[in-house]
C-alpha cells in the first residue's frame, strides 16, 4: 500500500509513463524513478493545453495529422486524455460529414481535457460536430429529437443506473431535456451555431400539452417536485446550461454525486483496469473523489492526479509471476502504434496524396493498420465509443497488430525512415541473452518476461551474433524486434 | 455431450426397443444419428440498422379477426414517398396467414429468393419478436439482442454457450467481418474474425523466408507461455494469438479446396456480387472444409451482418433502385444460393440460419421512410425447419399505433399477456428454442446459465419461457426431428 509520498522506483515509473503516455524510454524511466507518486503525477498533469487542431483538407489528412502530433508531442498525457474524451464524447465523421467540425471538436477536447468538467459538458452541448452527430440540429418543437438528451445522460454524465444498479432517470426526463435542446441550428452565413426562436419548444406554447419543464421528479434525489430547468435563466441558451447544472447535482441512491462517480469510474478504468463489482468499486471511486474534491470542484486535473497516486492505478504494473487475481489491461491500437513508432524512432513517410506509410510495408497508410486493428480515429463504431479490453482482441485485429510489428521492424526504408537499431542499443553485444535484454529494454517489457520467454527469444537468435554484419542484423535483430513487438506482454499494460 | 446425445436418441426413438444390441454400429441410420448431434452448424445473420418488419411480413388483406390491411393502408401511404406495397405486387409472395387473426400475409417482393425457400418449407417466420420497454437506441437494442440481457452487458448469448462447451485451444466459430459479432463475445474459447479467409495470413518476413520457421517457433513458444499464465487477460491474448496462428495455417487452404471442388457454386455467389453473398460464400467454404474433414477446420458457429436498414429516408417500395428492396434482394438471393449449396453438399439438414435485427420500425411512415420501432420478425432457415408462420403479427390496428399522440410514440404494443391475441414473442424464447432443440442443451442449463429470466409483471416481462414452438397448422414442432 502506498500514497502520494511513495517513491516510484523503476517498475512503477515505467508503468506510470506507459499509461500516461506512449511507451517509455529508459532515460525517462530513470528520471522518474526517484520521484514520489505525487511529485510525478504533478509533473505529468501540470501542462498548459495546446491549441493544436488536426490539419488537412480532408478527414484522412486530419487523421494523419493527429497521429503525427501524438508521435511527436512532448505532452503525451494530453493526447491520452484527448483520446479518452474522443471515446467518451464519441462523434463519428461518417455521420457528421464535415472534417472542419471534427477538427474543431478535437481542439475543444484538448482545451478542456483536464479542465473543469462542467464547463466541458456545456461546451460539448454547443459543439457543431456533436450537434450534428446526435441531432441537436434536427430537434424542432414540432418534431422533437431525443437523441442528444438521451446520450447526455446515459453516456456523458450519469449512466443508465447508479453504481448500486438503481435507475438514474426515466424516459420522461429524456423527453423533457430534449425540449430544452430544441431550436438550435447552424448559421452558414456566419459559420456558427444559432438559436432559432421559431423552432424552440417554449413553455408558453406547449405548457399545457407537454407540462412544465421539469426533470428528475422520480430520480436524482430532488423529490417529487423535481427540478424546473427554465429557472432562473429563462428559456433558450441559458436553459441548456441550467440542465447541465441540474445534472451535476444528481445523486446516487446512496447520496453520492452521480456525475463524479460516473466520470471517476471511467477514468480509473481507462488508466487502470476494470473495477470490481459494487460495492467494492464504490470504495475505490469514493476515496479518489474524496481526495480530489472532484464532486465539488469538477477539476479534472486534480482528479487525474489523484488517480495517478492511487494504489488501484499501480495494480496492473506488477511483473511475473502473476496471480490469477493480478489485473491487466489491453493496450489500445492507437497506443500500440504510436508507442512503437516513438520507442523505435521510426518515421513513417508522407507523400503528396496525404498518405503516411511504413516504407516497404503491407499497408499504404498507418491509419490502414489501425482500421484493421479496430480503431479509426474520428470514426468510433457508435455513440458508445470503442469496446475496450478484450473487445480489442480477435484474430483480425491481432493479425493487423502482427503485421504492423513486422513492417516496422523489417521494412527496408531509406535515410531516417526505417528502424535503425544502432540508435537504440549497442551493436557491440554478441551474447543472445544480452541482445534479448537490450531489445526488450528498448520496448519496455524486459521486466514482464519470464525466464522461459527470455529463453525462447535467445533460442530464436541461436548462438552469438555479430550485429555489425548487416545481413545478420537484418535477419536476426530486426526479426527479434518484430517478435518482441508481437509478444502478448507488449499489448498489455 | 453424452447427455445430449442420449436426449437425441430418445427423442428420435432409437433407444427404444433394445436397439443397443450387437451390430448396432453396422446400421447406417444409427451411426448417422450418433454423428448428428454436435454435428450441427449455426449461422447468425444480423440486419444492421433496424429492419422494417411491417414491410417485410406484410398484410395483403384483412383477416377474419382483424383489419390489419386497412390499418396498413392508413399507416403506409401511396404516392411520392409512399411505402405501401400493393396486393398485386405482394400476392406472388404470399405465405401462411397470421395465426390468431387469419390475416393473409406476404413477404416483401425483394425477398423472392427467401420466398422460394419458404415454398420448399425451409423457412420459419416468427412474428413480433422483442422485449418490453423497447430501447430505441441502435447500440443499446443491439446489445440487448446480442447479450440476451436487458442490461445490455456481458458476453454474447452464443458466446456463453461456446464458453460452456469449448476450450481455449479450440476454434468453434468464425465471425465474418471486421468485428467480432457481439453474440459471440466471450473470453474462454477462440472465435476467429475475418472478412475473407484469404486474409488470415500470418505476417512473415519476405526478405528472409529461411528464417520463418525459427520466427514461428519462437512466436509459438512465447504464446504458449502466455497460454499457461494464471493471469486471465494474458492467457486470453495467448489463446487468441495461438488460435490465430493455427487458423492462418489451415483456413486459407479452404479457398483452393472450394474453388477446385465447387466452382459452379463459387460462381453463383460471385455472380450476386453482394457483401452478404461474399460473406455466406466464406461460411460455405468453412462448412465444406468441416464436411470434408480438413484438419484443424472446426468452426461450426458463424456470424455475419448486412447493414443499411436504418431507412429513415427514401426507404422505397419495389424496384432495383429502392433501398429496402435492394437490401431484401441481397439477403434473400444470397440465402437461396447458400441453402442450395449446402443441400448439394448434403448438409442442409445440419445448418440453421437465424436472421434478426435490433428493432423493427415505426408502423406510421414519415415523409418517405420510417423511424425506430419495436418488435419485429425473426427468420429461421434450414433443412430441419418446419416452415411456416409462427407467433402473432403485431397489432397495428391499436388506436395508439394509428393515432400516435403525446403519450405514445406510435410503436406497436409489446405484451407477454397470454390472453392477448396479439401476444408478442420474447426474443429469448427464440434463442432458447435454438439452444434447446438445435444445440440440444437441457432447458435447465439454458435457464440457469445461458438465458436470464426477468422478474416482474408476467404480462410484460419474460417470466415463463416458451421454447417449444409448435406449427399453428400442422402442429409439428418448429425443429423437425
Amino acid at each position: 500500500m502506498g500514497d502520494e509520498n511513495t517513491v516510484l522506483g523503476a517498475l512503477h515509473a515505467r508503468h506510470l509513463l506507459r499509461r500516461t503516455g506512449f511507451g517509455a524510454r529508459k532515460s525517462e524511466v530513470e528520471a522518474f524513478a526517484p520521484l514520489t507518486r505525487g511529485a510525478a503525477a504533478d509533473r505529468l498533469t501540470n501542462f498548459k493545453p495546446a491549441k493544436f487542431r488536426p490539419a488537412g483538407r480532408d478527414i484522412w489528412r486530419r487523421r494523419v495529422s493527429w497521429l503525427k502530433y501524438m508521435v511527436r508531442t512532448r505532452v503525451p498525457l494530453q493526447e491520452k486524455l484527448v483520446l479518452f474524451w474522443h471515446d467518451h464524447f464519441a462523434t463519428g465523421y461518417d455521420k457528421v460529414q464535415n472534417h472542419q467540425w471534427m477538427a474543431d471538436q478535437n481542439r475543444l477536447l484538448r482545451l478542456h481535457c483536464k479542465g473543469n468538467f462542467k464547463d466541458f459538458v456545456k461546451a460539448i452541448n454547443l459543439d457543431p460536430a456533436m450537434m450534428e452527430y446526435l441531432d441537436t440540429f434536427r430537434n424542432f418543437k414540432e418534431q422533437p429529437n431525443e437523441n442528444y438528451a438521451r446520450e447526455l445522460m446515459e453516456l456523458f454524465t450519469l449512466g443508465v443506473t447508479d453504481l448500486a444498479g438503481q435507475p438514474n432517470y426515466d424516459q420522461q426526463d429524456i423527453v423533457q431535456i430534449s425540449r430544452a435542446f430544441s431550436g438550435w441550428g447552424w448559421d452558414w452565413s456566419r459559420n456558427r451555431v444559432r438559436f432559432n426562436d421559431w423552432a424552440h419548444d417554449y413553455m408558453s406554447e406547449y405548457g399545457a400539452e407537454r407540462g412544465p419543464k421539469v426533470i428528475f421528479r422520480n430520480r436524482g434525489g430532488f423529490g417529487p417536485a423535481g427540478r424546473d430547468f427554465t429557472q432562473p435563466g429563462g428559456e433558450g441558451p441559458q436553459e441548456i446550461s441550467q440542465v447541465v447544472d441540474i445534472l451535476f447535482e444528481h445523486r446516487d441512491s446512496d447520496g453520492k454525486s452521480t456525475v463524479a462517480r460516473f466520470i471517476t469510474k471511467k477514468l480509473l478504468e481507462y488508466f487502470g483496469h476494470p473495477l470490481p463489482p459494487y460495492p467494492d468499486n464504490a470504495t475505490i471511486i469514493d476515496r479518489v473523489i474524496l481526495r480530489s474534491g472532484f464532486d465539488v470542484t469538477w477539476d479534472l486535473r486534480r482528479l487525474v492526479r489523484e488517480i495517478l497516486v492511487d494504489d488501484f492505478f499501480y495494480e496492473t504494473a506488477s511483473a511475473p509471476p502473476f496471480a490469477s487475481s493480478t489485473p491487466k489491461s489491453v493496450v489500445w491500437p492507437v497506443d500500440f502504434v504510436v508507442s512503437t513508432l516513438r520507442l523505435l524512432r521510426v518515421n513513417p513517410r508522407s507523400d503528396k496524396w496525404g498518405n503516411w506509410y511504413i516504407e516497404g510495408g503491407q499497408y499504404g497508410n498507418v491509419p490502414g493498420y489501425l482500421a484493421d486493428m479496430g480503431q479509426i480515429l474520428f470514426e468510433p463504431p457508435s455513440v458508445f465509443g470503442w469496446d475496450w479490453e478484450e473487445g480489442w482482441i480477435n484474430s483480425a485485429t491481432l493479425l493487423a497488430r502482427y503485421a504492423f510489428a513486422r513492417d516496422v521492424a523489417m521494412a527496408r526504408g531509406t535515410k531516417a525512415y526505417h528502424l535503425r537499431p544502432q540508435v537504440l542499443m549497442n551493436l557491440g553485444l554478441t551474447a543472445p541473452g544480452d541482445i534479448v535484454d537490450a531489445v526488450t529494454e528498448v520496448v519496455g517489457i524486459r521486466d514482464y518476461l519470464t525466464a522461459n520467454e527470455r529463453q525462447a527469444l535467445m533460442d530464436y537468435l541461436g548462438g552469438p551474433l555479430d550485429l555489425n554484419d548487416p545481413d545478420v542484423r537484418y535477419r536476426k535483430l530486426h526479426g527479434l524486434f518484430a517478435l518482441v513487438l508481437q509478444m502478448p506482454q507488449f499489448h498489455l499494460h | 455431450m453424452s447427455l445430449s446425445r442420449r436426449d437425441f436418441l430418445i427423442r428420435s426413438g432409437l433407444l427404444a426397443g433394445g436397439l443397443m444390441a450387437n451390430g448396432l454400429w453396422a446400421r447406417p441410420l444409427v451411426r448417422k444419428a450418433f454423428a448428428d448431434i454436435g454435428d450441427r452448424f449455426l449461422v447468425s445473420l444480423f440486419l444492421d440498422g433496424g429492419n422494417d418488419g411491417l414491410n417485410t411480413v406484410v398484410p395483403i388483406a384483412n383477416g377474419s379477426f382483424a383489419t390489419f390491411r386497412a390499418s396498413y393502408e392508413l399507416l403506409r401511404r401511396t404516392g411520392p414517398g409512399g411505402l405501401r406495397l400493393e396486393p398485386s405486387v405482394l400476392s406472388p409472395y404470399a405465405i401462411d396467414n397470421d395465426p390468431p387473426t387469419n390475416t393473409p400475409l406476404a413477404l416483401h417482393p425483394g425477398l423472392e429468393g427467401l420466398h422460394r425457400l419458404y415454398q420448399l418449407g425451409k423457412v420459419a417466420i416468427i412474428q413480433g419478436c422483442g422485449y418490453p420497454e423497447y430501447n430505441l437506441s441502435h447500440a443499446v437494442s443491439r446489445s440487448i439482442w446480442e447479450t440476451a440481457s436487458r442490461a445490455a452487458m456481458g458476453p454474447g448469448w452464443v458466446g456463453r454457450y461456446l464458453a460452456s462447451r469449448y476450450g481455449a485451444s479450440q476454434i468453434p466459430g468464425l465471425s465474418v467481418g471486421y468485428w467480432m459479432a457481439g453474440e459471440f463475445r466471450q473470453q474462454v474459447t477462440s472465435v476467429l474474425t475475418a472478412s475473407r479467409l484469404s486474409e488470415l495470413q500470418f505476417p512473415l518476413d519476405d526478405w528472409y523466408p529461411d528464417d520463418n520457421s525459427a520466427k514461428l517457433s519462437a512466436f509459438q513458444a512465447v504464446y504458449a507461455s502466455a497460454q499457461a499464465s494464471s493471469q486471465p487477460l494474458l492467457r486470453y491474448v495467448g489463446n487468441s494469438g495461438q488460435a490465430t496462428l493455427t487458423a492462418t495455417q489451415a483456413y486459407p487452404t479452404l479457398d483452393n479446396l472450394y474453388q477446385t471442388d465447387r466452382p459452379s457454386w463459387l460462381q453463383q455467389y460471385n455472380n450476386l456480387d453482394t457483401g452478404t453473398a461474399r460473406r455466406l460464400r466464406e461460411i460455405a467454404k468453412v462448412i465444406y472444409g468441416v464436411v470434408q474433414g480438413v484438419p484443424n477446420i472446426t468452426a461450426r458457429h458463424f456470424a455475419l451482418s448486412n447493414g443499411g436498414y436504418d431507412t429513415h429516408a427514401n426507404q422505397g417500395t419495389v424496384g432495383p433502385n429502392q433501398i429496402h428492396y435492394r437490401l431484401h434482394r441481397e439477403v434473400g438471393d444470397a440465402l437461396e444460393v447458400f441453402y442450395h449449396d449446402l443441400d448439394d453438399m448434403g448438409v442442409a439438414d445440419k445448418v440453421l440460419v437465424m436472421i434478426w435485427s435490433e428493432f423493427s420500425r415505426r408502423p406510421q411512415q414519415n415523409d418517405n421512410g420510417t423511424d425506430h420501432g419495436s418488435q419485429g420478425p425473426v427468420f429461421l432457415v434450414g433443412g430441419k425447419i418446419n416452415g411456416g408462420v409462427y407467433g402473432n403479427h403485431p397489432n397495428i390496428s391499436d388506436s395508439r399505433v394509428l393515432n400516435p399522440g403525446a403519450t405514445w410514440d406510435g410503436n406497436t404494443i409489446y405484451s407477454q399477456d397470454n390472453s392477448d391475441p396479439h401476444r408478442s414473442t420474447d426474443f429469448r424464447d427464440v434463442y432458447g428454442a435454438v439452444l434447446k432443440h438445435w444445440l440440444a442443451i437441457p432447458e435447465s442449463e439454458i435457464l440457469s446459465s445461458l438465458l436470464q429470466l426477468d422478474t416482474g409483471d408476467p404480462t410484460q416481462y419474460w417470466t415463463s419461457p416458451q421454447f417449444d414452438f409448435v406449427h399453428p397448422v400442422n402442429s409439428q414442432p418448429l425443429f423437425l426431428p
